[in-house]
């Protein structure tokens, strides 16, 4: 019975080897996050940049987070990108936890992996010009990737004479994840009416600024349906709070437009029309009366 | 006693041929499986790298213009096939979505082609009609795709490249008043990005705007064809040119804000000058060079010389075009709403007193005969049945 033992285990061996083989491919890897890299709009949390990961070992670190739109575009889910660094019998491992909503990403992975790549060692993750390379070794092999991160935003360039470019892949290409469900009306979350008026008290703030210049709140004015323009309150270096929708600021019991204080007393820092006059109201903006 | 001794040899035999024989077996179920599996995937890193090799291509032409080896290539099959006819600018090509229409009909040997929405090669998206989360300015919206794997990429092209950034510095409203006891109505820009259209509104555009905005705002327009494509949109009411801007995500151009990017600067390096003296022509600094030059001013003599189109004249300071003559155009006027015309334009001859920057009529915005207008006693010489009057948006940066 002993010497079947031996062609017993061979057996065994052989079955689970050709088994595993069925785990996720290095290309198919690749092309996985490839196809979901291409649309991420940021990358936050990105501290080890062009230097190979070797510390702490055997303990899985968090080596960024990505924020990208679903499927149809209509929200933004979170990639937290994990990295277990290989030490004695610990495997090193790249893994994608995905969350889907726009959140921060816990230190440590919480097991729950979107995409898992293990058996790999020397890690070394760099961004550049929009390139976000991996090299690492796995399986004696040395292996590099190259993801395109076009939707990748930078500063926005404001030059005299010129139109507005954007630090990107491409200043004003953006690739999007569109369906039908995109374009339909009701999932619309934009901010404001066309009839809108400060006026009618019915006039969406996007932005504000307080009295000591300090933005309060997150600038939602990107979401505003109809654009947004500025108003006159506390003469910021940034500029005034924002409002979303038309402006018809220098009309009657709509703001002030903003005069700017380099060549007039901040007290007539706002434009009205000239049978009307600026007057402060109780949130401190200057409402053409 | 040898043939008790063969048995095991026999077992150890039939054991490792058994484990071959498996061992065959799972390489060949799994190995063309997985071969092929890993094929698949490197033929679609393929086709995906394909397309944005393309979509690279494409957004090269986009802000290339008419300065495109393609358009060159292609021109007159392009302009056959938009039925245009007349001489235009050709820099209006650049964000222009006719360049791709002609791109998709005439670039053979692609290894891609544009996915048609409807009856259009595109979408014209705003914050107002595109549900994407973190949009942010509007753009024309393409789908390609790979010829080979049918893999489909959309790509936004944004359509900023006819907008010109006004300088942060001081300014003033209106035409110079000289006299010591009167002062400048002055402003300033430092803390605002101010970007205005380089030209103004096309009825391509205006097509845009019945293809892909709120129908509710857009009745009685009509789409146009040919030639108007690329000339001025003058038959739109006030209130719905404003609402045009909004559907971009902008506002009507505001008065002070032409007159600053119009006004030539006597110091263009001193961005904070102690009076803003300014010449009542854009091309000079000398109150007393005018010249009746169909370059820069597109007067009631010019038609005879060369037709009109968008862009007649030369850019300002700033890069703003048809500044002075053409058509007339209105803007909003937040300190004097009743003088919100300009009326320098063709309907005027060169010895006009409307050819002068910051001296405006006024428009009540509702039509387009004689009295709807007030040109305040300098009526045309000639008999206007329907004047035309164009427009152009502007727009806040963060």
């Amino acid at each position: 019975m002993k010497k079947l033992l031996l062609p017993i285990l061979l057996l065994v061996t052989l079955v689970s080897g050709c088994l595993s083989s069925k785990k996720v491919s290095l290309p198919e890897a690749e092309m996985k996050l490839a196809s979901e890299w291409l649309y991420a709009f940021s990358l936050e949390n990105f501290n080890l940049n062009d230097v190979v990961i070797e510390r702490p070992p055997g303990i899985s670190q968090l080596l960024f987070k990505m924020k990208i739109p679903t499927e149809n575009g209509l929200a933004l889910k979170t990639h937290c990108v994990y990295y277990q660094v290989p030490y004695k019998k610990i495997v090193g491992k790249l893994s994608v936890e995905e969350l889907k909503t726009d959140s921060a990403c816990p230190e440590s992975e919480s097991g729950d992996s979107w995409f898992e790549l293990d058996q790999i060692k020397k890690l070394k993750v760099t961004l550049e010009n929009s390139h976000l390379h991996f090299d690492f070794e796995k399986d004696g092999k040395g292996i590099s990737w190259t993801f395109l991160l076009a939707n990748l935003e930078g500063n926005l360039i404001h030059e005299k004479y010129e139109p507005m470019k954007e630090k990107k892949w491409k200043s004003g290409l953006t690739f999007l994840r569109t369906d039908a469900e995109t374009f339909l009306n009701q999932n619309n979350k934009s901010l404001g009416k066309l009839s809108d008026r400060m006026s009618r008290g019915t006039a969406i703030r996007c932005q504000q600024v307080d009295k000591n210049c300090n933005n309060v709140g997150e600038n939602r004015c990107d979401d505003c349906r109809y654009g947004w323009y500025s108003i006159v309150d506390y003469n910021c270096p940034q500029g005034g709070s924002k409002f979303c929708g038309q402006n018809h600021c220098g009309e009657k019991g709509e703001p002030a437009c903003p005069r700017g204080v380099k060549v007039v007393d901040e007290m007539d820092a706002g434009i009205c029309q000239s049978d009307l006059t600026p007057v402060m109201n109780a949130d401190h903006i200057l409402i053409c009366q | 006693m040898k043939e008790f001794k063969r048995r095991p040899l026999i077992i150890l035999s039939l054991s490792i041929c058994a484990v071959l024989i498996v061992a065959l077996w799972f390489f060949y179920q799994n190995y063309p499986k997985n071969n092929l599996k890993a094929e698949q995937f490197v033929q679609e890193k393929a086709a995906l790298e394909r397309l944005i090799k393309n979509s690279s291509e494409i957004h090269r032409l986009w802000t290339e213009g008419e300065d495109s080896r393609e358009w060159n290539s292609w021109k007159k099959e392009c302009l056959q096939l938009k039925k245009i006819e007349s001489p235009f600018d050709e820099s209006l090509l650049r964000c222009n979505p006719i360049l791709m229409e002609c791109l998709a009909a005439f670039t053979k040997k692609s290894d891609f082609h544009f996915v048609k929405n409807g009856d259009s090669l595109y979408r014209y998206v705003t914050k107002s009609n595109i549900a994407h989360a973190h949009l942010n300015g509007t753009g024309y919206l393409f789908t390609i795709e790979d010829i080979q794997s049918k893999k489909k990429l959309d790509l936004l092209l944004a359509d900023n490249c006819q907008e010109v950034f006004l300088q942060n510095r001081a300014y003033a409203y209106g035409e110079e008043v000289l006299g010591k006891e009167v002062e400048d109505y002055r402003f300033d820009n430092f803390n605002q990005n101010i970007y205005i259209d380089r030209h103004l509104v096309t009825n391509a555009e205006i097509n845009d705007w019945i293809d892909f905005g709120n129908s509710d705002f857009t009745k009685g327009l009509h789409k146009k064809t040919g030639d108007d494509l690329v000339l001025p949109a003058t038959d739109l009411k006030e209130e719905q040119m404003m609402n045009y801007c909004s559907f971009r995500g902008k506002q009507l151009l505001l008065a002070h804000y032409f007159d600053a990017a119009t006004f030539l600067p006597m110091d263009l390096s001193d961005v904070l000058p102690a009076k803003n003296n300014r010449s009542p022509y854009y091309w000079t600094k000398k109150r007393s060079d005018f010249k009746p030059d169909c370059n820069l001013i597109y007067a009631q003599e010019c038609p005879a010389k060369k037709p009109f189109q968008l862009n007649a004249t030369s850019p300002t300071w700033a890069g703003l075009t048809d500044a002075m003559g053409g058509v007339m155009e209105v803007f909003r006027n937040p300190i004097d709403p009743e003088s919100n015309l300009k009326a320098s334009s063709f309907y005027f001859n060169f010895k006009s007193q409307w050819h002068r920057l910051g001296f405006r009529a006024g428009w009540d915005g509702d039509g387009f005969e004689l009295r709807h207008f007030d040109f305040k006693g300098f009526n045309p010489e000639i008999t206007i049945d329907k004047f035309q009057v164009g427009f152009r948006c502007m727009r806040e940066s963060k």
